[in-house]
């Protein structure tokens, strides 16, 4: 049985097709890196992962029930189990480090605050903010920021974790802090689906890296075939032009 | 030139300009709240409102923007009662403020309408919030912060316009001068203690809303 199960997904902006027949597996613990040339379509798999874009074909499958993203309740319950961390943190501006972690839990999942803030308190601090708690997120750097939103993430318990390009806006220095956090899950078994420009990182942490673009998977494999013995022409010219920086 | 400024003599005339003063407050507070109302419904209307009502909306606020006030209330004290509306003084004052005050605050709070952020109803959308929820706890939040300090100086503003009411008549701290001063004829005093009375009034609010926005809406005024 598959996490989780993408087969033939398509999407459109308006009228231009920006996935075309997606297939990716997903195991239990599975750590996918998904690479490709900018607007190759990375970000919109996860978007419509996440029901921000509904899909205009094929099916997406939690372990192997169907989930219908046009359905609320539905949508509901996916985003119980599946949590995104965006590229650009998407942190709520008006609420400190901590509420920001404790909202969802509290507000709208309706559990104890007591005990929520117990847990976003060990999150912040296993992400290294545990001093932070009462800033907020404009007195916060961008690394601090984004891992506030890992925290926030997190604090949902989801089964699978999915991240876009959670290092691009941060200056070199703090990349290393946000992977450190990323490491510590992968080692606890956390499903995760990373789209990341670090391809050290990728080929370290992931256990399937998918090499995507036009909107379409060109080429799948273990990080060691992609990286170094690429089959598809493509592959080969994205690898060697991003590994030679 | 010999004048000697002889504050003594105004002395008496103090509860009167605490008289004048409440009543300007009034004004200020009560056409304040009367344009927040009629501003935030235009504000919606032109954000999300038909075409059509927007246009009329648009109408009425380039109207009042771009003509004084003075001649706005000029209009409904003078004009309006040869088409058989007959205002006191009072209401005229306030009801030609409320409608000012409506139009500006249309154009302040749709900056903050048109401010929300997409990416922050997005994050509370996959954090499984609900519309509703969304409004409360993303939307209107991000819009007091962000509209507080500028209804705030509206606010300070408008106190200060209510002194136009004198010319009608009205009481209020102006209005109290300007009969003293016909009383006593010390004009310096007069209207020296009015100046601190305004200033008075003014950097209260400044300081009380300020306060109310730092620790409610952590919204930055620049006084606190
Ligand atoms: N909101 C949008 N409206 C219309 N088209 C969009 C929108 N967002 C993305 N696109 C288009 O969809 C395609 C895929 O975009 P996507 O953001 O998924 O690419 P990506 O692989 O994540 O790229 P990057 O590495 O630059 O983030 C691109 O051609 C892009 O121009
Ligand atoms: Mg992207």
């Amino acid at each position: 049985m598959h996490h989780l199960d993408i087969a033939g997904l398509d999407a459109h902006y308006g009228k231009m097709p920006v996935l075309s027949g997606i297939d990716l597996t997903v195991g239990r613990g599975d750590i996918i890196g998904l690479i490709g040339p900018s607007g190759s379509g990375k970000s919109t798999i996860l978007r419509v992962l996440m029901g921000l874009l509904p899909p205009s074909g094929g099916t997406v499958k939690l372990d192997d029930e169907p989930v219908n993203h046009a359905d609320r309740a539905a949508l509901r319950r996916l985003r119980d189990r599946i949590a995104i961390v965006f590229q650009q943190y998407n942190l709520f501006q008006n609420m400190t480090v901590l509420e920001n972690v404790t909202i969802a839990p509290v507000k709208i999942k309706k559990r104890p605050r007591a005990e929520v803030e117990a847990e976003a308190r060990a999150l912040l601090a296993k992400v290294g903010l545990g001093d932070k708690l009462a800033r907020y997120p404009d007195e916060l750097s961008g690394g601090q920021q984004q891992r506030v939103a890992i925290a926030r993430a997190l604090a949902l318990k989801p089964e699978i974790l999915l991240l876009d390009e959670v290092t691009a806006a941060l200056d070199p220095e703090l990349v290393s802090e946000v992977l450190d956090t990323i490491r510590v899950l992968a080692r606890e078994g956390m499903t995760m689906l990373i789209v990341s420009h670090e391809m050290a990182f990728i080929r370290e942490v992931a256990s399937k890296v998918v090499f995507m673009a036009d909107g379409r998977v060109v080429e799948t494999g273990s990080p060691a075939q992609i990286f170094d013995a690429p089959q598809h022409q493509r592959t080969r010219d994205f690898v060697s032009k991003i590994l030679r920086h | 030139m010999s004048y000697t400024l002889q504050y003594g003599q105004i002395w008496p005339y103090l509860p009167r300009l605490f008289d004048g003063a409440w009543i300007a407050l009034q004004i200020a507070v009560l056409a304040f709240c009367g344009g927040l109302a009629i501003g935030t419904a235009c504000a919606a209307v032109k954000s999300f409102g038909p075409r059509w009502l927007a246009r009329i909306v648009s109408i009425y606020v380039v109207f009042f923007t771009n003509t004084p006030q003075l001649v706005q209330i000029y209009f409904l004290y003078f004009a309006l009662p040869d088409m058989g509306v007959l205002l006191s003084s009072f209401a005229a004052v306030l009801i030609g403020m409320t409608l000012n005050a409506g139009a500006y605050l249309t154009e302040i709070q749709r900056a903050g309408f048109e401010s929300r952020r997409v990416s922050e109803m997005e994050a509370a959308e996959v954090l499984g919030f609900s519309r509703l929820q969304q409004i409360r706890y993303v939307i209107l939040p991000h819009m007091a912060r962000v509209l507080f300090p500028p209804l705030s100086n509206h606010f300070i503003i408008m106190t200060l316009g209510t002194s136009m009411a004198a010319v009608f008549g009205v009481e209020e701290l102006t209005g109290q001068a300007f009969n003293i001063n016909s009383q006593t004829f010390r004009s310096i005093e007069i209207f020296s203690v009015t100046a601190v009375f305004y200033v008075a009034l003014t950097l209260a609010a400044s300081v009380l809303l300020a306060a109310i926005g730092r620790y409610a809406f952590r919204a930055r005024t620049g006084l606190i």
